[in-house]
């Protein structure tokens, strides 16, 4: 294979990759942050950077924890730069009823307001356990903390979700 | 034998969690049962309010097209492919059959390792796994992978048989129906999604050339409960 045919094939390769994961990254970005825009702009940016460090990709099969894992840094880059003061739960709601809203559906609605008012540090493990089919091995992999402590993220995620839709606690 | 507790602090954290001494204690606990049974519907509705449309997020914004502009040119490469995957996003939402089958490949493609084992898992972990989709599978092949994953938001079994031809990966997508057999062609994966009595089933293989005819043997083999 010719230099241009490398070169093809290596787009070739990004485009499918972004083509299927995309919209995952997307709602990843989009809950890590609960703003539309700054979803936009961080996947965009971590495509980018997918896009020049594409070779340190070793398996295509591990091709959404690596882009997931650029999505979170880029997140947290931006967050630093941009300083995001997100104090007014209710007008982020109301910013991203766009999102949000699901018509015909008051209890997925009532689901999407409980969950974007959930705190960040239960938000993430829940959406990569529950949207993205991480095991809480991989979540822990991916947050940089031990398997106990997702597991009890996790624990208290439901139960708070639990309590805010006004269901039984039934905790232990 | 685990006591509630320990049942309740282990399904509160997974609810899909299955295995021997889960499935003892549901069956001897029947408040524990049903707290399992909620957390499961719960996270059923999680996974329908975090799948928010990726199309309502992503709207390409005129600032960014400009920026983008100024940026060297290995970025501006970058950002045409970016911008051309948005088309192609758009081109996809609005083909539900092309959109099904990557659907079905990337999550296929996520889980390599679903593919790794050779061991035919336990009955009891197959059943833990089909039983609250109300299906059964007569034998057709050895099946060595077996887990409840999150797939659109719903949680659907995901099986590997090792058919005689070779192996195959087997969702029972009950939320998602078809009208017609559906072919997935993408990645090195072949494989079909077929119209069930409930919802669908995608059954994709790698190197089949009868893929056509392991589906229906499949098919044939999954039973719906009543």
């Amino acid at each position: 294979m010719n230099r241009d045919e490398r070169g093809t094939d290596r787009r070739r390769r990004f485009e499918t990759l972004c083509e299927i994961l995309r919209p995952d990254l997307l709602r990843f970005a989009f809950w890590l942050g609960r703003d539309r825009q700054l979803a936009e702009d961080v996947v965009q940016e971590a495509l980018l950077r997918a896009w020049k460090s594409l070779d340190t990709l070793a398996e295509e099969g591990k091709a959404k924890s690596w882009l997931l894992t650029i999505v979170r840094r880029e997140f947290a880059r931006s967050f630093e730069r941009k300083r995001l003061e997100m104090t007014d739960l209710d007008a982020l709601v109301a910013a991203e009823a766009g999102v949000l809203v699901a018509e015909e559906d008051s209890a997925l609605a009532e689901m999407r307001e409980a969950l974007f008012r959930l705190d960040e540090e239960y938000r993430e493990p829940l959406v990569l356990q529950v949207l993205m089919g991480y095991t809480t091995k991989e979540i822990a992999d991916q947050m940089g903390l031990q398997q106990g402590a997702v597991l009890t993220r996790l624990f208290r995620a439901r139960a708070r979700l639990r309590q805010e839709l006004g269901l039984a606690p039934d905790a232990p | 034998m685990i006591d509630c507790l320990e049942f309740r602090r282990r399904v509160g954290a997974e609810p899909s969690l299955a295995g021997s001494e889960i499935e003892a204690h549901r069956r001897n606990c029947p408040a524990c049962a049903r707290y399992q049974d909620e957390l499961q519907a719960m996270d059923a509705l999680i996974g329908r309010a975090l799948a928010v449309d990726a199309a309502r997020i992503g709207k390409p914004a005129a600032p960014k097209a400009a920026r983008a502009a100024a940026r060297p040119q290995w970025l501006a490469l970058a950002a045409s492919i970016v911008i051309g995957v948005s088309v192609g996003l758009a081109l996809w939402i609005s083909s539900p059959r092309i959109s099904l089958a990557r659907e079905v490949i990337g999550h296929v493609a996520h889980e390599p390792g679903s593919m790794a084992s050779l061991v035919p898992i336990e009955p009891g972990a197959l059943a833990g796994v089909l039983d609250p989709e109300g299906a059964r599978l007569r034998p057709v092949g050895n099946v060595t992978f077996a887990a409840r994953c999150v797939y659109e938001g719903h949680v659907v079994p995901h099986l590997v048989v090792r058919m005689p031809q070779g192996p195959v990966t087997v969702l029972l997508l009950r939320h998602r129906s078809v009208g017609k057999m559906v072919r997935i062609a993408e990645q090195g994966y072949m494989g079909v999604v077929l119209p069930a009595p409930r919802g669908s089933i995608a059954v994709v293989g790698r190197d089949q050339q009868d893929i056509d005819a392991i589906a229906q043997q499949v098919f044939n083999a999954v039973e719906w409960g009543g």
